[in-house]
């Protein structure tokens, strides 16, 4: 494995008396694509807030280039998911307001760069993922696929080291789903950046260098795509 | 239809702890509205019923067979006013008057309890001893005017000099002696003059509220409107999307109307106290009545169900326009052109105008600022979006363009505040206008051919009474005018110190006399009850007596501009309070994803703070404008010193209140955020 960006150790996270994480370990390296997987209620979209600093967890450690996130204050934890992290989301990710470059670009905004060279970065990325002419469009004027497409384009434009992507195409066709997929690994790649997908479709997580699955709140297996 | 409703009630209750939360806003809406709703109505009913109660002293003359005599005669004590009504019966078995028992017999004085009490503290040579004579009862409530009131009943033969003659010229609120056949009368031009300012400040009111009211019908309908698009997007018909949405409002308003109702009786106590026209009120006048109440507590949630199905609109029309969040239409320029059409009527009225006239344009003008509200809003939104530099301002604008309906549901309550303001700040004339009368001059109108025995007489009651003062015969014709002039303490008793003759002290030397230590009161009114029954039916009195009511119409105007602001305020604050709240629950996916991302809290404020204070600002200050405009064909004076003081604390506490109210939801908007993960929902 290339070199360690983002790992857990021992993450335990229960909600009442129902234990959604018992334990679990994971490590990713940097540029990785990893798949976790699992039935629903297994315990993955926990694991994929763990890491990403949007809940902490009840034990355990997580660590960013080994700093750790875990112990971080909110204030902390929402300026490193600001500048470190990237999401993609099934659901309603992007701002309905906002035409689709401004949505890119506010990640760059709320940074501190100005609004001008915010939306210049933004639009840089919508010729590469086949949005070209849809920059002013609101994303009730978008499809399933391109609202995904402009939603990687927001993950990678601040050039993350972790992009966290839960189900990013379940809302979509198979055929869209598999080019938004191919479009998510190839641009965060080409970002140098690494990806965590929770998904619970194999032919999504085919996409992905490994896949771990769990189940019950324990990672069961660690398989190499 | 039944099923249709049936669901609608379903979804009420099923809408989960925010959804339950947004009812609970949109019910307390209803409640503040139909509270301040009836006081409004009752307010107007409540000037009625002063009038009604009052018409019986400003009799109608006989047009048949008369059975009464009557007249009204203005008296006063330490600045309040006694009406004292003089009466005689022309025939046994006159009907008594209101809030007598019987036809007071001559001799017999009845005073209202007011005055009975007055007249027991003051001494007896300050007022007691103008209504000398057997104490025929107490004046009731029925022939009151307000609780406080200083009535008195005289009864006298019907050839008493005190009924003799014809009046001419009579002063304010003064009838000369009439013949009557029955005490029905009719309301006083002073009665009606409060019932035009009345309607006008209910108008003032009622307008915001029914603006605030639909407002709140839209919070339900903005919380539903993804859920039953989705419906409409499974086959709902359009009828029963509409039936849905109407029971689920009128079910919510209707609990809301109730609370409404039952905080507008707790609130009956203290708003008694407020002093109108020289009193405040019985509890009676402020209790609607139960057909009133009735209207009200079906008007209400009807109009609430009505404006959630013109909120419906988008959904009933075309479900994917809410569904998939589609480039909102513009809002057309026609909102402002009716605005501007109604502000073109306001300059052809003036002071003549009929009041019902004047409530329709101040109404309609009223409801045009709200209907060119969201227009402004919109071109605000697309000015603050097009010149951010940082995201919040971005997101602030462009969440104004996104839906300005929503963005002025938020101020509208605050800048219809500023109308009012705007308009009654012109209206409200300062009290400098009436100058400074002379307390110290007593004036009683004299026949001419008894002017000078009528002056020994004043002179040798007023020496009696230890009242030292100048007399002077003024005046032209027939009637003269006896002029006494009251200096400060007592004369020497005549005979005492050989200069009893005090009295004689010409009238020019006492009136040189610097005005503030001239009189006080009690002096005042000694004077005025040794003067009193020197000539048979007048009573002596000053130019300040002439400007009492000036000044009480001046204090009125004043305390109504406060109870209008005060409850346009309150409508505003909690309107901006509600949709504040609201606001965060509806878009509470939308922050939460912001959150997701990284996106500081004080990020999200200062947007929601931008979303609200920069339209605030502009159609604040557009309102005032208006309102200040709509004023100008009543406007008795320009803005003064007080008026701009008024304004500028309506905008302080215009902004306190929205910041405040933007503030307050701050703890709902930390809750929806506080655990950012995507929900589906």
């Amino acid at each position: 494995m290339t070199s360690v960006v983002l790992e857990g150790y021992g993450l335990t996270k229960r909600f009442g008396p129902a234990t959604a994480l018992a334990g679990v370990g994971l490590a990713i390296g940097r540029g990785e694509a990893v798949a976790i997987m699992g039935p629903s209620g297994s315990g993955k979209s926990t694991l994929l807030h763990c890491l990403a600093g949007i809940m902490k967890p009840d034990e355990g450690e997580v660590r960013l280039l080994g700093q750790r996130v875990d112990t971080m204050g909110e204030r902390e934890r929402s300026a490193l998911r600001r500048t470190r992290f990237g999401f993609v989301f099934q659901f309603g990710q992007l701002l309905p307001e906002l035409p689709a470059d401004e949505n890119v670009a506010l990640p760059l905004m709320l940074g501190g760069v100005s609004r001008r060279d915010a939306v210049r970065r933004a639009r840089e990325w919508f010729g590469p993922l086949g949005l070209g002419g849809m920059e002013e469009r609101r994303p009730g004027e978008l499809s399933g696929g391109q609202a995904q497409r402009v939603a990687i384009a927001r993950a990678l434009v601040t050039r993350p080291a972790v992009v966290f992507a839960d189900e990013p195409t379940g809302a979509l066709d198979q055929t869209t789903g598999h080019d938004t997929m191919r479009l998510l690994v190839e641009a965060t790649r080409g970002g140098d950046a690494s990806l965590v997908v929770v998904t619970h479709d194999p032919q999504v997580a085919r996409w992905c260098d490994r896949t771990v699955e769990v189940r019950d709140g324990r990672i069961m297996t660690g398989v190499g795509a | 239809m039944r099923a249709a409703l049936g669901l609608g009630w379903r979804l009420l209750r099923a809408g989960g702890r925010k959804g339950l939360l947004g009812a609970a806003l949109t019910a307390l809406a209803v409640t503040v509205s139909t509270a301040l709703l009836l006081f409004a109505v009752s307010a107007n009913l409540a000037f009625e019923g002063r009038g009604d109660r009052e018409a019986w002293r400003n009799p109608v003359p006989a047009q048949g067979r008369a059975v009464a005599v009557q007249s009204v005669r203005v008296d006063y004590v330490r600045d309040e006013r006694i009406t004292v009504v003089e009466l005689a019966a022309l025939e046994p078995g006159a009907p008594p008057p209101p809030g007598l028992d019987r036809f007071p017999a001559p001799g017999e004085v009845w005073l209202s309890p007011a005055l009975a009490e007055l007249a027991r503290r003051l001494p007896a040579d300050q007022l007691a001893g103008r209504f000398a004579g057997g104490r025929g009862g107490t004046v009731g409530d029925e022939a009151l005017v307000h609780p406080g009131e200083l009535v008195a009943v005289r009864g006298w033969a019907p050839d008493s000099p005190v009924l003799a003659g014809k009046g001419t010229d009579e002063p304010r609120g003064e009838v000369a002696p009439t013949r009557i056949s029955d005490f029905t009368g009719e309301p006083t031009p002073d009665a009606q003059g409060y019932r035009i300012l009345a309607l006008i400040a209910s108008v003032l009111m009622a307008v915001p509220l029914l603006v605030f009211g639909g407002a709140a019908a839209r919070l339900t309908v903005a919380r539903r409107d993804q859920r039953l698009a989705a419906l409409r997007l499974v086959g709902a018909t359009p009828g029963q999307v509409v039936a849905m949405t109407a029971a689920e409002a009128v079910i919510t308003a209707f609990a809301g109307a109730v609370a409404g109702t039952l905080l507008y009786v707790l609130l009956i106590p203290p708003l008694t106290g407020i002093e109108i026209a020289g009193g405040s009120w019985f509890a009676a006048d402020l209790w609607p009545g139960v057909p009133y109440t009735l209207a009200v507590l079906a008007a209400v949630p009807l109009l609430v169900g009505l404006s959630a199905v013109v909120g419906l609109r988008r959904v009933v029309v075309g479900p994917l326009g809410v569904a998939k969040r589609e480039t909102p239409p513009g809002m057309r320029f026609v909102r402002v052109a009716v605005l501007l059409a109604v502000l073109a009527v306001v300059p052809t009225l003036s002071v003549g105008s009929g009041g019902g006239m004047i409530a329709v344009v101040l109404g309609l003008a009223f409801l045009s600022i709200n209907l060119a509200g969201p227009w402004v809003v919109g071109l605000i939104g697309r000015i603050t979006a097009g010149t951010a530099r940082g995201p919040a301002r971005l997101l602030a604008g462009r969440r104004l363009v996104d839906d300005p309906r929503a963005a002025w549901r938020t101020v509208s309550g605050v800048a219809l505040t500023g109308f009012v303001a705007g308009f009654v700040v012109l209206l409200n004339p300062s009290a400098d206008l009436l100058g400074e009368a002379d307390a110290s001059r007593l004036r009683l109108s004299v026949p001419a051919a008894r002017a000078d025995a009528v002056a020994a007489g004043a002179r040798e009651r007023l020496t009696a009474a230890g009242v030292r003062a100048g007399t002077e015969i003024t005046g032209e014709g027939g009637e003269k005018v006896l002029v006494v002039a009251l200096g400060g303490g007592r004369a020497a008793a005549p005979g005492k110190s050989g200069k009893g003759e005090k009295a004689d002290t010409p009238v020019d030397a006492l009136v040189d006399a610097p005005v503030d230590a001239r009189v006080d009161a009690a002096l005042v009114d000694r004077a005025r009850t040794a003067l009193d029954g020197l000539v048979p039916g007048r009573r002596a009195t000053s130019t300040a007596d002439d400007d009492r009511f000036g000044h009480v119409l001046i204090g009125d105007i004043g305390t109504g501009t406060i109870v209008v602001l005060t409850v346009s305020f309150l409508v505003a604050v909690v309107s901006a309070g509600i949709t504040a709240v609201s606001s965060v629950l509806d878009r509470r996916q939308t922050y939460a994803l912001l959150r997701l991302a990284g996106t500081p809290l004080q990020v999200l404020d200062r947007a929601r703070r931008a979303e609200t204070l920069i339209p605030l600002a502009v159609m604040g200050g557009g309102s005032i404008a208006v309102g200040l405009f709509c004023a100008l064909p009543f406007a008795i004076t320009g803005l003064d010193a007080g008026g701009l003081a008024t304004l500028l604390a309506c905008v302080l506490l215009g902004f306190a209140g929205v910041v405040g109210a933007g503030a307050a939801s701050a703890p709902v908007l930390r809750s929806v955020t506080e655990n950012p993960a995507p929900r589906p929902d």
